[in-house]
């Protein structure tokens, strides 16, 4: 029992050990603890899907993790998809369909939409909104995202 | 919104897991997929003494057939549940529900058991094990026992779980082979809270309706089964007249609240015309091989 | 065609491309910078206790052992910081108005919940909001009127006893006789309009970092405002502080629509904090206060009656309309903005003698009322188009066939409005006609009647409407407002590196606007786009900027950047000429290269500009310059901005669901800077307004508690809510301002509401259904339905 721990956990392919409070939310310390500032906190409820990450392969809301939860675990985050001189294939998706305005929600979107190409058919435009349904865009009405998954899905092709 | 200070427990094994709630004294919470009880931490509602962390707990991420019985661990995310094969099989209904469950992200982690103990009326797995005469498997400090569904969902976000206790699984019984089925839900968006929702399952026999069980959300504190209702189509032909009956009894038994998204009034409309198309529906299906445990 | 053929020089190269966005690298790998973003050393975090009485008094406050809880480092009340600020008062020149004090904690009484009245200084958030819990405020309850129409009584209570009324808004826009034509006239139609309360919801909450410069005496505010300049200038003097030791940054800032785009209590708090205790502090709202304390939209109640002729002629409207602004009057706009332009927009895009509008602006126990997108206009347009189908309806006219007699045709243009705007040319008439090729109206409408006949409700509905956008001078955005907001001043330079750096008072908050202005840039100096920096939101940049609001930052910017643009050209070329030894006529500039088009000689800009400020005596001083201007622009008058919306929905007959099945615009923004930008703005916009039609609203109970603060009750639309949305840009006459430009960021949420509206209540005409108020959720259709059928089948 116990409301401090050191963890250990792997991020973007560095590991990191920190001495963290029980409580601290993983969102927050990713962004303070860490300095990585790409995951967004925008509703701190689970709702709006600004901080979604991707943990042990698969998209989770850092605002409902723990920290200390996520001890061990392979975390993947926004900085971990490519760098500005050199972006991942999302990201490429999205500039070139302008998915994205104020940028804010757009790393949770990224994020999920990585999630969504590992293990989603992706079929269809409604398959596409569905699995975007659980994040907020308050820009771009979502029709340039789906835009952007709709061209990734076509490229990845069929799930194996 | 960030939580209140708590101790820590990464629960080891079940047994490990009791007793540190055990020595909560009775402010203990478990920490499962964590997508309820998380936000009610971050807004302050719920501020446990002690949260005990079960996802590192082995064996507790299974789906297994067991006599007449599909059982889930208190791991099973709702993706597992969704994507199952047994589950597609033998409870179309439920592979069904998952469909209306949430969004991707929160079913990567939420657990089918944790929104059965977090009992919430709007919710679908609570309907869904009422539905599918669920047994709540329960562990504490004093040793194991078993509660069916309907005695454990006592009213909204309550259930009849002692503070020392944890839930390990749920069985939902397999529907016989060729039980029609239907899922019908309206919610304002996908993925939200459903503002009514009900499961039906029916057999065929002679043309008639046997066995049929109704399950409602929505409508009152607490998710519910309609012995009445079922008993009123028992035998009955499935003739729009016939849904149209039993849909009227159903809204002349419920009470629904009035809130932000709907009234009363509108409410009771819309378990009505759920209930149609949901009998209708399962009506139609019945007479379908399940592949089940029959 | 000869290579001194001067249309293919002045043909502008980037200027209407569908050019990838430079904000976008930074943004997509999680290296853009936000206010929270930034944590300077020895940073102090605050959280904010709020009022849970919606009008108490503050009888006294009992922090008891918050300061025991490790972290905490200060408590404030407004006792505290009472002599470090002077309140900021939004002034306006209107009659009978009352300005009402804004401060960063409640002083004395409380007036709505959420209003800060504690403020608990700490290490970490955390540890401030385990102090809040410790906290205890005894109030003495005072009578309230919540709604606006209780508010409005002559006996109501009063929020503001100083003011001595909460009626603090009154105003009557009239031309003609009204009376007389709703009398003579052959149709006449009348509703009473609801649009609710609305939060604007910004996926970024309200976030401020202050710094205090103990060296220079100095404050830097990083506030995630798109008004840094206003803010700058307001700070200033509640802080006493002269502008050159006050600045304010706005970074990357995550979306506003309105609620970043006025003064926010907690702005001025932590500015008044830091300087108090000498340490860098930031408030980051969490959703619960955004969607409590941020300023909110519309709630107006509009009674409208329209006459009309036999022919379907508009001839007169009467109006009148009481607007809920909320506690205070928000600064600088006051609570003026959002009621008093519905009046003013109600005449609508239509040719019109006889107008009477009239309006109220009503203090309630609620967050004030403030900017958000489209303001006014949404209201206003979702009554007057629910009016025109209403009167088409009666007169078994189609409601494409009554707009366009009545839409102002291009001859009459410009035409003055029964409330007094001006309308520019702008195509009206040719929107309504794009929408409806686009779509193919006849067989749309076919469709629909192929469902109905199979008793689906399916309807179309339609939505004219023109705005005001990139108003200059002679128009103030918020009625009798004294800041000026018709002006936008450009600075840019070319260093010795030949990189050009152009800075601006705008500010961008996801509009693109670092792309859409280096286009202007680039094409005016004749640079390569890669070689130009824009900076923004900073009121150090430039003398005097204000931000990016009222659709105003292409039409302003854009034309202080090509009016400066032009003028640093001129140096440019003035010193290639010299260099070159040809005529200054004989240069063009693109693409960063000088060309003299007798020889084919060329310079890059590089070259140039190595040679003006790095080659010693190369130029001779007598005629060398900097490569530097500053121009400000004002466009005087505005422009309008048309559209077209067309919607067509199905309702369920079961749940009473309502799905928009296609959606289609038709809009003349004149001069198109960059079409992918534009089609993102208009998406996002029609996003909103399909919100405000089906999904969100701000509900208080009759206790003036909020209902919904939380995203799972205050809803907005999700990928599986949209349809896609199919475009038509209309590129009419250009307006007559330098660039061409008409705004158009605020449209979708102008037309979407009303079009909505008008298309539900097709989907119902078989029940004589008309949709008054919005959100139309499933509970009101399913309450519509029910009383249309006047009996207890359902």
């Amino acid at each position: 029992m116990q409301d401090q721990a050191t963890i250990t956990l792997t991020i973007n392919g560095l590991t990191y050990t920190r001495a963290v409070d029980a409580r601290l939310l993983l969102s927050d310390f990713l962004r303070h603890e860490l300095g990585l500032t790409g995951t967004h906190v925008g509703c701190e409820h689970g709702v709006c899907g600004a901080c979604t990450i991707l943990m042990d392969g698969r998209s989770a809301r850092s605002c409902l993790t723990l920290a200390i939860q996520a001890d061990g675990a392979t975390i993947e985050t926004v900085e971990g998809l490519g760098r500005m001189s050199d972006l991942g294939r999302v990201q490429q998706a999205f500039r070139e369909h302008h998915g994205l305005q104020c940028g804010f929600c757009t790393p949770g979107f990224l994020m999920t939409i990585t999630d969504m190409l590992r293990h989603h058919p992706l079929e269809t435009d409604d398959a596409i909104r569905e699995a975007l349904s659980g994040n907020i865009c308050r820009c771009t009405g979502y029709q340039h995202i789906v835009d952007a998954v709709r061209e990734l899905a076509r490229e990845r092709g069929p799930l194996t | 919104m960030k939580p209140a200070r708590f101790d820590y427990v990464r629960a080891e094994s079940i047994a490990h897991a009791v007793e540190a709630l055990a020595g909560a004294g009775g402010d203990g919470k478990v920490l499962a997929g964590g997508q309820s009880l998380m936000p009610m931490m971050n807004f302050r509602l719920v501020k446990p003494s002690v949260l005990v962390d079960i996802n590192r707990i082995p064996d507790l991420d299974r789906i297994t057939q067991e006599a007449g019985v599909l059982r889930l661990g208190a791991l099973v995310r709702h993706r597992m549940t969704a994507e199952d094969g047994l589950v597609a099989r033998h409870i179309p209904v439920l592979h069904a529900a998952m469909k209306h469950v949430a969004h991707l992200t929160v079913r990567n982690r939420g657990t089918f058991c944790g929104s059965v103990c977090h009992a919430d009326p709007a919710a679908e797995m609570p309907m869904m094990t009422l539905l599918l005469d669920g047994t709540i498997h329960i562990a504490s400090p004093r040793g194991d026992r078993t509660m069916a569904a309907r005695d454990f969902l006592v009213g909204s976000l309550s259930t009849a779980l002692e503070p020392d206790e944890m839930v390990v699984a749920v069985d939902l019984a397999i529907p016989e082979d060729g039980t029609g089925w239907a899922f019908e839900e309206f919610s304002r968006r996908h993925g939200d809270y459903a503002l009514a929702a009900i499961a039906v399952l029916m057999a065929r026999a002679d043309g008639r309706m046997r066995n049929v069980r109704i399950a409602m959300m929505g409508i009152a504190d607490t998710a519910l089964r309609f012995a009445d209702v079922e008993a009123a189509l028992e035998g009955r032909e499935g003739t729009p007249a016939a849904f149209d009956e039993a849909a009227a009894l159903l809204q002349a038994a419920i009470q629904p609240n009035s809130d932000l998204n709907a009234s009363a009034d509108y409410r009771r409309h819309l378990a009505g015309a759920l209930a149609r198309r949901a009998l209708a529906e399962a009506w139609q299906r019945t007479g379908e091989t399940t592949g089940g445990a029959a | 065609m000869t290579a001194f053929d001067a249309s293919v020089e002045m043909r502008p190269r980037l200027v209407g491309q569908r050019i990838k966005r430079t904000e976008d690298p930074r943004l997509l790998t999680g290296s853009g910078r936000y206010v929270d973003d930034m944590a300077p050393q020895g940073l102090l975090h605050v959280a904010v206790l709020r009022s849970d009485q919606p009008h108490a008094r503050i009888r006294s406050i009992d922090v008891g052992e918050a300061f025991a809880v490790p972290g905490v480092v200060a408590i404030f009340d407004a006792g505290d910081i009472a002599g470090d600020f002077k309140p900021a008062i939004p002034t306006s020149r209107m009659k009978g108005y009352y300005a009402t004090p804004f401060r960063p904690l409640a002083e004395g009484k409380v007036r709505y919940v959420g209003e800060p009245v504690v403020a608990v200084v700490a290490e970490s958030r955390y540890a401030a909001e385990d102090a809040l819990e410790l906290i205890s405020i005894d109030y003495e309850p005072l009578p309230v009127a919540v709604s606006k129409d209780d508010a409005a009584m002559d006996d109501a209570p009063l929020l503001h006893d100083e003011a001595g009324t909460n009626v603090i808004i009154s105003r009557t826009f009239a031309r003609g006789d009204v009376d007389a034509a709703i009398a003579a006239a052959a149709v006449v139609v009348k509703g009473r309009f609801r649009m609710t309360r609305k939060t604007p919801m910004p996926m970024e909450t309200r976030s401020y970092l202050a710094e205090w410069d103990r060296r220079r005496q100095a404050l830097t505010l990083h506030s995630s405002t798109n008004i840094p300049g206003i803010i700058c200038d307001v700070l200033g003097s509640c802080l006493d502080l002269p502008g050159n030791r006050v600045r304010v940054v706005a970074p990357d800032v995550g979306g506003s629509f309105g609620g970043k785009g006025s003064l926010n209590h907690e702005e001025m708090l932590v500015c008044v904090l830091a300087r108090k205790l000498e340490r860098p502090v930031k408030f980051v709202a969490d959703r619960m206060e955004d969607l409590t304390a941020m300023s909110q939209a519309f709630d107006e109640t509009i009674e409208a009656e329209l006459a009309v002729d036999a022919d379907g002629r508009l001839l007169g409207l009467r109006a009148d309309v009481i607007g809920d602004i909320g506690a205070y009057s928000i600064y600088p706009w006051t609570g003026a903005l959002e009621p008093v332009q519905v009046v003013s927009f109600l005449p609508g895009p239509y040719r019109m003698e006889h107008y009477r509008g009239r309006v109220r602006g009503v203090l309630t126990p609620k967050p004030p009322t403030g900017p958000y997108r489209g303001v006014g206009r949404p209201s206003s347009t979702f009554a007057m188009e629910r009016l025109m189908d209403m009167a088409a309806r009666k007169l078994g006219m189609d409601p494409s066939e009554i707009r366009r007699r009545n839409l102002v045709t291009a001859e009459e243009f410009p035409y003055r409005t029964g409330s007094g705007i001006i309308w520019d040319r702008s195509a009206f008439q040719e929107c309504l006609q794009g929408v409806c090729e686009l779509v193919d109206y006849p067989a749309l409408l076919r469709q629909r009647d192929a469902a109905r006949a199979e008793g689906r409700w399916v309807g179309i509905g339609l939505a004219s409407y023109a705005e005001l956008t990139g108003i200059g001078s002679r128009i103030a955005v918020a009625p009798g407002m004294p800041i000026n907001t018709g002006t936008e001043t450009a600075s840019i330079r070319i260093d010795a590196t030949g990189a050009v750096t152009a800075a601006f008072g705008i500010s961008s908050h996801g509009q693109g606007l670092e792309t859409t202005l280096a286009q202007v840039v680039a094409d005016e100096l004749g640079c390569r786009m890669e070689d130009i920096e824009i900076q923004h939101g900073d009121s150090a940049l430039v003398p005097m900027g204000t931000g990016t609001y009222a659709s105003r930052s292409a039409v302003l910017g854009g034309g202080a950047a090509t009016k400066t643009a032009r003028v640093v050209k001129a140096k440019v070329l003035k010193a290639a000429a010299f260099l070159m030894d040809v005529p200054v006529d004989d240069l063009e500039a693109e693409g960063g290269i000088i060309r003299a088009r007798s020889s084919n000689a060329t310079m890059t800009f590089r070259e140039v500009a190595h040679a003006v400020y790095a080659q010693m005596g190369r130029i001779p001083h007598e005629q060398r310059e900097d490569l530097v201007g500053s121009e400000s622009y004002d466009p005087y008058l505005g422009t309008a901005c048309a559209s077209t919306h067309l919607a067509m929905v199905e309702v369920d007959p079961a749940t009473f669901a309502v799905t928009v099945k296609r959606f289609a615009v038709a809009e003349d923004c004149g001069r198109i800077i960059n079409p992918l930008i534009v089609d993102g703005q208009v998406h996002g916009a029609v996003a909103q307004g399909i919100g405000a039609a089906l999904l969100e609203e701000v509900v208080h109970d009759e206790g003036g508690q909020l209902l919904t603060a939380s995203l799972a009750d205050y809803l907005v639309p999700i990928a599986s809510t949209m349809p896609e949305i199919e475009i038509l840009h209309v590129e009419a006459d250009l307006p007559n301002n330098i660039g061409g430009f008409r705004g158009m960021g605020e449209g979708g949420t102008i037309g979407a509401p009303a079009a909505i509206a008008n298309a539900v209540s097709d989907a119902l005409a078989p029940l004589g259904i008309e949709v008054d108020t919005l959100p139309v959720t499933p509970d009101r259709l399913f309450r519509l339905v029910q009383a249309a059928r006047g009996s207890a089948r359902l």
